[in-house]
This record gives structure tokens, C-alpha cells and sequence, in this order.
């Protein structure tokens, strides 16, 4: 009975992820159907070197400013998207966590459970700040809240097989939410990050030897 | 209509041509870039201490998330199927009489568009870009503050944002000629007006013809010790662009290519925009797109051609004359948006005997609050003064005498936050500088 359910779920899932990528697609398609805007003026920096900072060190806590402020707000949102992909991991070795080792699993588990915590944490965070507050919509609770259920689930699975199946479930309905709602930034952050790169570089502001 | 109560003129309020017409300018200018910006913030609220607005005054409103939020209200309700299906989900709303209100506070009346909360976004996410959009939106269905409007208008019916005539500008040329033969006892010094195929072609801020002309004398000067083949053109000689602020792309395209013809007509190798933040932006970094076409000639600043003088050996100082400590303001569209951040410290290094940095400074520096039009919007005049607060405190701590710039509306702004908030400093051009440092080659026996 409970390898049905495994089995049922299992496929949920994989439909979830399935109608989750073609939305994904659809997005993307969407923002590539929209014309690059073309930039003429010469060059005053590397635009590769922008590019390359924007994904690397620009991301680096102590570069901006903002992050060094709000450093509990930065560390909050990087665990708990590592938990995220951690959760991401565990889902796609569902098949196979039984021959995992067991190092692997006590890794896996801490990164699933800080995330869960972490993701938890942002809820109360954006209620009890003005600012998040005033900024929120009922998709930003929502998608917290899911994805954290998610990564709660992956941690739990990791500790107790049998919440595999509900697992399965959550997967299913984040996939199929994320075309929809807030966590689509996952799609956007890549196009928003390079072109932040490409203008600034290619101005020398950023990435550029000497330069912030 | 707003806050303020400024705007309840009958041309500020919203008919439903209207609303179509803004909604058409949003969807024309939808691009990748833009897409992008719209879609990625995940509403962390992080941009807010970038924000001077929002360190002089820390409200929601100023937190710079919250106004690109008006204008991503209004595209999830018209583009975006969820916002179409279940608006309150996710925060989408109609562009209706009150989304218009908040639109002009949000994009006119409390954004400089400096791109800092840009730099500290941990998203990337180009607010100033979005800003620019709303405001071109409320441009086309004629909602533009009524100072900045004037401003674009002026310039495209009488080729300068002031309105000085040829013979003004000509005669103002000719008497900073004269004064600076007297200064220097030169009678050889000139400032040639229409020559053809000089490699340099020098604008003006029109501010300076009418109210600063010795900012004229200064960059005569420099150009004179420098030995430079420049010239100044009586067809189009304004550095600025307010089509910049007011999000006009046709005012701006129509503003740029005058210059660029002037430029063309006299064959010359390199335009160099005068002190003027945004006039350097618009001219170096948004024209070409703007037109539609690269420049033939290369687009450079005073500020960076008075640093390769005094590199080339081309103008010796003398620092001694300038004793007094300095410090210096970045203008946001120079070094933040520009990426000319090293040269006015090299020229400050050579021109002055004690420079101190404000902190932050270079692409981090604070907008002291005289971006974005704000000068030519008297409406919102208060929360300028205000927001400049942030400024003045950063003047405050380096203990300088002098604050050198390189951006008119950043003299203007500096100079009002020096009067309101009683800072005992004096606000120069970086030109000014470096025009009283000058070895002159008679002096020195050369």
C-alpha cells in the first residue's frame, strides 16, 4: 500500500514538475519574444568583467552596502535558498536516499533544515518590518510559506522515509506554483543579474580593475 | 491631487484616452532590460537605506521598491495573466485617477533616479529604469510637473533650455575673451566661436552663460594653457537634456541630434560636455540609443579631458593656491552612472593641498538631491531640501572648507543645502579649481 502511494505521488510529482517547466518555458519564451534593448554608446569598461562581477563577487555580502546593513536579512535569504536547493537535491535522489551515505544525509539534512528555519523565519520578518510590510502582497507570504513547507518536507523525509509521499504532493504544488507567482524571480534573477552587469561594466563602474 | 496639492490642474486628470495612451507607452517600451527590472524584485525592502530620501526620512514611501511598485502594480494588471485573473494575489492594480497621483509622487516627486538603490540592489534590479518609464508614461498623456515641461520645451523651441539668443551667447563669449586677456595679460588668448575642423568642440551649460559666465572664463583658460584646438558652436551649445528626466525619448533624440549635427557641420573630432552631470550622461551614455546610431566622434567629459591635460604635462598647477581643504561630490550621473570616478580625484590630488573624501563617495556616493529635474519641479521643492539632509551631513564630517563638484544641478542643490542646513563651506566647480591652479606658461617662462 504505501509503495502505491510512493508511486502515485511519485508521478504527481513529476507532472507538477513537468506543467512547472513548461510554465517556466512559457516565461522565458515571453521575456525573450521582448526586443534587447541594443547599446550603442562606446564602451568605457569590460563588459565582461561587469558580467562576471554581478554573478560573482557582486554578490558578495561585504560589496554592497545594502547587505552589509541588513546582513541578518542577507544570511536569512542565502541559507535559506541553500536549503532550497538542498530540498531540489534531496527530491531528485528520492529513488535512491537509502543507498545514500550517511555523511551525505547529515550534510543534506542540516542545509534542509536551516533552510526550512530560515524560510519560516521571513514570514514573521516581512510582517514585522514596516517597509516588507507595506511592500507585501498575499503571494509573498504564500510563496515563502510553500517553499519553506517544501524544504521542512525534504529535511523530514530525511529523518522519516514515510513523509516521502507528502513530499511528493508539496513538490507537485510548488512546481506548478512557481510560473504563477513571486518565485518566478528564480527565472528572472539570471536576465535582471547580466544586464545589471553588462550596463554597469560596460560604464566601468563595476568589475573593473580598481574599481568597486 | 497629491501630497502637496500641486497638481489639480484639469491636464492632471485621467480620461480614458489617457489611460490608453499611457498604457501604450508601457507596452511600447517593454523590452528585455525593462521586463526584467518589473519581474525580478522580490520585495526584500534592502534598497531602502540607498535611498536619500529615505535616510533623511524613513517612511514606506521612500523606500525605493515601494515606487517602482506603483508602476509594477499597473503592469501585472495589464500584462501579466496572473495580475489579469487575481489582481489583489499579487498586487496589481488599474492605472486609475489614484494610481496616476502616486505614480507622479513616486517618479517625479521623490526620485532623483541616481541608481544607487541600482548598485545595492542584491537583485540587480534597475529601478531607475523603471522610474523613467513612468515618467515617460505620464509625459505622453501630459502629466509632467509643470517646471520640468517648460524646460523641455524651451530648449526645443529656441535651442537651449534658458532661451539665450545667439547674441547673448556670442557677446558673453566675447566679453569672458576680453576678461581673460586682462587676467592673464595675454592679448594672443581666444575662445574661437565656429571653427571648422578644431579636434574639440566645448558645450555649455546655459546656466553658465546667463549666471556663472565666469565657469566660461575657467574652461577658457584651461583650454588656452593646454594649447587645444577647441571651438564653441553658435548652431547648438546646451550640454543638457531634460528629456533625461521627463522619460521624452522624442524631446531627447530631437535634443541630441541638433548637437550632433552642430558637432558633424564643423568637423570635429571629440564633444566634450561641459561640468554638467546629466548632460554627460544623456550626451555619452543615452544618446546614440536615442538616435538610433553610433556617434562618428567620441563623447568625453571636461572633467576626464582636464585630468589627461594634467597627465599629458599639457597644464601645469600649482596646488598652493587652492590651501583650503576640499572635498568632492560625485554627481551621480558621472561616476555612478558614467564610471568617472577616478579622474576628478587625480585632478583634485594636483589642483588642491588637502582633498578629504566624503564617505561613501565614487559609485557609492549619496545624490544630493539635485538630480532627476528636481531643481525645475518647485513643487516638491520641500522633500528635496529635506532628502538633502543626508548631504549636508556628509559634508558636515569631512570638516572641508570647499565642496567641488562637476554638475550644475549638483552646485545649485549644494548651494541651497549650504544655506538651509548653515554649512560654512563654498561650493565650486571641479574647472574652477584647476583655472586658479594654472602655471600659466608665461609665468613659469615657457
Amino acid at each position: 500500500m504505501a509503495a502505491n502511494w510512493i508511486w502515485i505521488t511519485r508521478w504527481i510529482a513529476v507532472i507538477g514538475l513537468a506543467i512547472g517547466a513548461l510554465g517556466i518555458i512559457s516565461r522565458l519564451q515571453a521575456i525573450l519574444s521582448r526586443p534587447f534593448k541594443q547599446d550603442l554608446a562606446r564602451p568605457r569598461g569590460s563588459i565582461r568583467r561587469g558580467v562576471l562581477y554581478a554573478f560573482t563577487l557582486g554578490m558578495a555580502p561585504w560589496e554592497k552596502e545594502s547587505t552589509r546593513l541588513h546582513w541578518l536579512a542577507y544570511f536569512r535569504g542565502i541559507f535559506f535558498h541553500l536549503g532550497v536547493f538542498a530540498a531540489f537535491a534531496v527530491l531528485f535522489a528520492s529513488p535512491w536516499l537509502a543507498a545514500a551515505p550517511g555523511w551525505l544525509l547529515w550534510v543534506a539534512r542540516i542545509f534542509t533544515g536551516a533552510g526550512a528555519v530560515f524560510g519560516v523565519a521571513g514570514i514573521p520578518m516581512r510582517w514585522i518590518g514596516e517597509n516588507e510590510r507595506n511592500l507585501s502582497t498575499p503571494d509573498d507570504y504564500f510563496a515563502v510559506l510553500l517553499t519553506s513547507i517544501f524544504t521542512a518536507l525534504a529535511f523530514g523525509v530525511l529523518v522519516e522515509a514515510a513523509l516521502l509521499p507528502i513530499f511528493y504532493l508539496a513538490t507537485a504544488l510548488l512546481a506548478i506554483y512557481i510560473p504563477f507567482g513571486k518565485i518566478r524571480h528564480c527565472v528572472y534573477f539570471f536576465f535582471s543579474k547580466f544586464f545589471f552587469g553588462l550596463t554597469f561594466g560596460r560604464r566601468g563602474v563595476i568589475g573593473q580593475p580598481d574599481a568597486s | 491631487m497629491t501630497d502637496n496639492g500641486k497638481f489639480t490642474d484639469e491636464r492632471f486628470q485621467l480620461t480614458d484616452e489617457k489611460t490608453a495612451i499611457a498604457l501604450d507607452v508601457l507596452r511600447k517600451r517593454l523590452n528585455r532590460q525593462l521586463d526584467a527590472a518589473l519581474e525580478v524584485c522580490v520585495r526584500c525592502g534592502l534598497c531602502a537605506d540607498s535611498c536619500h530620501y529615505y535616510v533623511a526620512n524613513p517612511k514606506p514611501e521612500h523606500v525605493p521598491a515601494f515606487r517602482a511598485e506603483q508602476l509594477r502594480k499597473v503592469y501585472r494588471r495589464y500584462f501579466d495573466p496572473i495580475g489579469k485573473l487575481a489582481p489583489g494575489w499579487v498586487g496589481a492594480a488599474e492605472l486609475d485617477q489614484e494610481m496616476v497621483e502616486k505614480l507622479i509622487n513616486a517618479a517625479f516627486g521623490t526620485c532623483t533616479m541616481c541608481g544607487r538603490c541600482v548598485i545595492n540592489c542584491p537583485m540587480g534590479v534597475d529601478t531607475r529604469q523603471i522610474i523613467r518609464t513612468a515618467r515617460a508614461m505620464l509625459t505622453a498623456i501630459d502629466m509632467t510637473p509643470e517646471g520640468l515641461k517648460a524646460t523641455v520645451n524651451v530648449h526645443l523651441e529656441a535651442g537651449n533650455n534658458m532661451g539665450v539668443s545667439e547674441e547673448d551667447f556670442v557677446e558673453t563669449l566675447e566679453w569672458m575673451e576680453e576678461e581673460l586677456r586682462a587676467e592673464l595679460g595675454d592679448a594672443s588668448i581666444k575662445i574661437p566661436i565656429n571653427k571648422p575642423h578644431a579636434r574639440v568642440v566645448y558645450t555649455f551649460n546655459p546656466r553658465e552663460v546667463k549666471y556663472f559666465p565666469y565657469l566660461i572664463q575657467a574652461a577658457a583658460k584651461i583650454f588656452n594653457a593646454a594649447g587645444e584646438d577647441w571651438t564653441l558652436s553658435t548652431e547648438s551649445w546646451d550640454a543638457t537634456n531634460y528629456g533625461l528626466f521627463s522619460g521624452d525619448d522624442e524631446a531627447s533624440r530631437k535634443i541630441a541630434s541638433n548637437l550632433e549635427a552642430a558637432i558633424n557641420h564643423l568637423g570635429a573630432d571629440v564633444l566634450v560636455m561641459a561640468e554638467c552631470g546629466h548632460g554627460y550622461r544623456s550626451q555619452r551614455w543615452e544618446a546614440e540609443n536615442w538616435l538610433g546610431r553610433a556617434y562618428p566622434f567620441k563623447v568625453m567629459s571636461f572633467v576626464e579631458l582636464q585630468a589627461q591635460y594634467i597627465r599629458d604635462g599639457r597644464i601645469r598647477l600649482d596646488a598652493s593656491v587652492n590651501p583650503k581643504r576640499v572635498t568632492y561630490h560625485d554627481p551621480c550621473n558621472q561616476a555612478r552612472n558614467g564610471g568617472i570616478i577616478d579622474e576628478p580625484r587625480y585632478i583634485l590630488k594636483h589642483a588642491v593641498m588637502d582633498f578629504v573624501e566624503m564617505e561613501p563617495h565614487g559609485a557609492e556616493n549619496f545624490c544630493c538631491g539635485g538630480g532627476g529635474g528636481m531643481l525645475s519641479m518647485t513643487e516638491f521643492a520641500k522633500d528635496r531640501i529635506a532628502a538633502g539632509k543626508v548631504k549636508a551631513d556628509q559634508i558636515l564630517a569631512t570638516g572641508a572648507e570647499i565642496v567641488a563638484t562637476s554638475c550644475h544641478n549638483c552646485l545649485d542643490q549644494l548651494d541651497e543645502i549650504r544655506r538651509h542646513y548653515k554649512l560654512k563651506v563654498k561650493i565650486q566647480n571641479l574647472s574652477e579649481l584647476v583655472a586658479a591652479a594654472i602655471i600659466w606658461p608665461r609665468q613659469s617662462g615657457e
